[in-house]
């Protein structure tokens, strides 16, 4: 077994272990878990990903887009992406150190309006997971990476449509306890293509997570006289969500494959695309196969497809269809299917 | 990337091309520059198109037919990704690839694996060069979906079979050399057992073709009528009363590659190149992304099957899985399409992009049908699923 293998078993088994139906629900009503993200942090799984020079655990971004896998698995309620793969990579990337404690960060989109003036940031970020619980909110802002104490800061709690914090932040002349230039690579469209990949691997876990549950539902499920998933029309959903996995599942892999390799705004944009529709056509067919259980807070299929509804849409602002689309558009006829085959390569 | 989770349930492992597929990959398109030219012709759609022997011959020189069979029959004894790539191309360029498709994607590999040393030196070198065209003698009046329902029966002989039955909807009859028949050669309590495989003449005594035409108009369907013909001991295929467990195995051969999301590719291209610069706005930009998007990983699922079947593996699930998919996903993008036009369709428009959707439009539905009904491929997909 190689070091990631066993990094994702051991990431399995805690995960298996510490993420309960109780600890999910106690999660939403505060959002937030001390216990679990204690546990995850001993693991160091935060910093997977990250060079240990700045604070990080080292290993591969393959590895911390893997353990975002297991994450999305376990429906995992805790801004683990946020603080490694996104907010620590701001600061690391930019020659900044990063604090042993949770991180948030968000691209901004169309409606926020921070500014930064070389000393302080003043302005609104809407959307920001998990604010109200992290020591800092990290951001980029007129070419700055800059660390917000999360004392300085007004925080609106809101919610996304899984009950997980996604927060107003309100700064007034703020001064950041660390900031720098953006290291080299990092801009607004290289944080949104990264926020839209680790949604991309937190979804393609959840949609095989929603197949394996729908699986064992269908097979232990019993009405008129035998398990449901012996009937066709019931096969026929298991089918359709089995698809669906499997393309959130490549996709997610070779977008994963080509990020690390450093030329993936092709994939990475088609990766989200498909995991939108996929979440969107699995989810459905799963509550239908579920019944009324399914629409329970009781069952475990809702902390799946309403974490799936929502990141279908984060980081998605942008439109990657059309971003596509307009690439297609340029390169013309003869261009397609070299682009089917041939994705971002250096070029894109 | 290793997903601990979902073991037992359906799996494809991410792969890509070596660099020596690459190279095959540039050799065929620098073939296809030459012999194809984009924006020169018709494109056919998928298998639907043009049969072309002419076109097959110079395939079959490249020694891009019959690529996995065996040296010694002339094959190229190449892997299933190899034949991946090759395919691929042609399809995306809609090359003419009737004449030789059947028998290159199946009719050989069924001869090569059950059949006897002389039938492998008689057909397949003319399967290898592009000489020989195949028709697929499944489907009857009263067997569809239900092939185990065929009554075309083989009745022994001295020195072999004589064979009367129809065949229906048998692709290509017309104008190819031999058909795989399944046939009914024996009364069994198991309605899976006495059926056997014959290598059959169409030019023989007693064969008569008639052709049934197509939704739109064309010639690729035809009635099969098979009157006391005689089938020589020599063009049984496999074994007496194996036909279904070979019939079976020949299906598997027919799912799960790029001609099942690629037939409408070409009507997508022809409107990107007929489109005047700077008149796609949008909403053309979202679906041609989303299209894009689709095909990547479609194509990346498989190659993802292909590989699998390069490492022994047998992906039947897999491929009726993606099968289902895809070609599902072909006849959506004509709705596609179309949504972004203001046209009534017409076969006699001087645009070439709207003469191969008219032609697309009727002949889609066969997509879902052809090879194993998207309701077979349901069933036979569900069981990968089953706990």
């Amino acid at each position: 077994m190689n070091n990631g293998a066993l990094l994702d078993q051991a990431v399995g088994e805690l995960f298996s272990r510490e993420i309960t139906p109780g600890v999910l629900a106690d999660a939403e009503r505060d959002g937030w878990s001390q216990p679990l993200w204690s546990a995850i942090s001993e693991m160091g799984l935060p910093g997977v990903g990250l060079p240990e020079e700045h604070g990080g655990q080292g290993g591969s971004v393959a590895d911390s887009l893997a353990v975002l896998r297991i994450a999305g698995w376990h429906a995992l309620p805790l801004p683990l992406a946020e603080t490694g793969l996104l907010g620590g990579w701001l600061l690391s990337s930019s020659g900044l150190p990063i604090p042993a404690t949770p991180l948030t960060t968000v691209a901004q989109r169309d409606g926020d309006d921070l500014s930064w003036d070389g000393a302080t940031v003043t302005g609104v970020l809407r959307g920001v997971p998990w604010a109200r619980h992290c020591s800092h909110v990290v951001a980029l802002v007129d070419g700055a990476v800059v660390q917000l104490s999360r004392d300085e800061l007004t925080v609106t709690a809101a919610t996304n449509l899984a009950g997980e914090p996604r927060d107003t932040i309100v700064c007034d002349h703020v001064t950041p306890v660390a900031w720098a230039a953006a290291g080299v690579g990092v801009d607004l469209e290289s944080l949104r293509l990264r926020g839209a990949l680790t949604r991309v691997c937190l979804m393609a876990g959840a949609i095989e997570r929603v197949l394996d549950v729908t699986v064992r539902h269908t097979d232990e499920r019993r009405q008129f006289g035998k398990p449901i998933a012996r009937f066709q029309a019931v096969q026929a959903h298991l089918v359709h969500i089995a698809q669906q996995a499997a393309i959130a599942s490549m996709a997610a892999d070779v977008a994963a494959r080509e990020y690390a390799r450093g030329h993936a705004a092709f994939e990475v944009w088609a990766a989200k695309t498909m995991c939108g529709e996929a979440a969107r056509i699995a989810t459905r067919a799963a509550h239908q196969a579920h019944g009324a259980m399914g629409m329970t807070q009781e069952y475990v299929l809702h902390h799946l497809t309403r974490r799936l509804w929502s990141w279908t849409r984060e980081y998605e602002d942008i439109g990657w269809a059309r971003r596509i689309g307009d690439v297609v558009i340029e390169r013309g006829a003869d261009g397609l299917y070299p682009l089917i085959t041939a994705g971002s390569g250096p070029r894109l | 990337m290793a997903v601990v989770h979902n073991r037992g349930i359906l799996r494809f492992a991410a792969t890509e091309l070596t660099t020596s597929e690459l190279a095959l990959q540039a050799e065929v398109r620098e073939f296809l520059d030459h012999e194809l030219p984009g924006g020169s012709r018709r494109p056919g759609l998928g298998f639907n198109a043009p049969a072309d022997r002419e076109f097959s011959r110079k395939l079959g020189a490249r020694g891009w037919l019959g690529m996995a069979l065996p040296k010694r029959y002339g094959g190229g004894e190449r892997t299933a990704v190899e034949r991946f790539v090759v395919t691929e191309e042609l399809l995306s360029r809609g090359a003419p690839v009737g004449h030789h498709w059947v028998a290159d994607r199946q009719s050989g590999a069924v001869i090569a694996r059950f059949g006897t040393e002389e039938q492998k030196t008689t057909f397949l070198p003319g399967v290898c060069s592009g000489e020989l065209g195949f028709s697929i003698g499944m489907s009857e009046p009263d067997a569809g979906s239900d092939l185990a329902a065929v009554r075309t029966r083989a009745t022994r002989v001295d020195g072999g079979w004589t064979v009367n039955g129809t065949k229906v909807w048998t692709t290509g009859a017309h104008r190819n050399d031999f058909m795989v028949t399944l046939c009914r050669t024996d009364d069994s309590e198991d309605r899976h057992a006495g059926l056997t495989q014959l290598i059959i003449d169409l030019r023989a005594d007693g064969v008569t073709v008639n052709p049934i035409p197509f939704i739109d108009g064309t010639h690729d369907f035809n009635e099969v009528v098979l009157d006391d013909v005689f089938i020589a001991d020599s063009r049984v295929l496999g074994d007496v009363g194996q036909g279904w467990s070979q019939n079976t195995a020949e299906l598997a051969f027919e799912r799960g590659g790029p001609d099942r999301y690629l037939s409408t590719y070409p009507v997508i291209e022809q409107f990107l190149r007929e489109a005047a610069p700077g008149s796609l706005g949008a909403e053309s930009a979202r679906f041609l992304g989303h299209a894009t998007a689709t095909w990547w990983v479609l194509r990346n699922l498989s190659l993802s099957i292909a590989r699998a079947i390069d490492a022994g593996g047998s992906p039947v699930q897999e491929a009726a899985l993606v099968k289902e998919i895809g070609t599902r996903f072909e006849q959506d993008l004509l709705l596609g399409v179309q949504s972004l036009l203001d046209i009534e369709p017409s076969p006699e428009s001087q645009s070439l992009f709207e003469q191969l959707l008219c032609e697309a439009i009727l002949t889609a539905p066969s997509n879902t049908i052809r090879g194993g009904t998207t309701e077979i491929l349901l069933s036979v997909a569900a069981k990968g699923l089953a706990r």
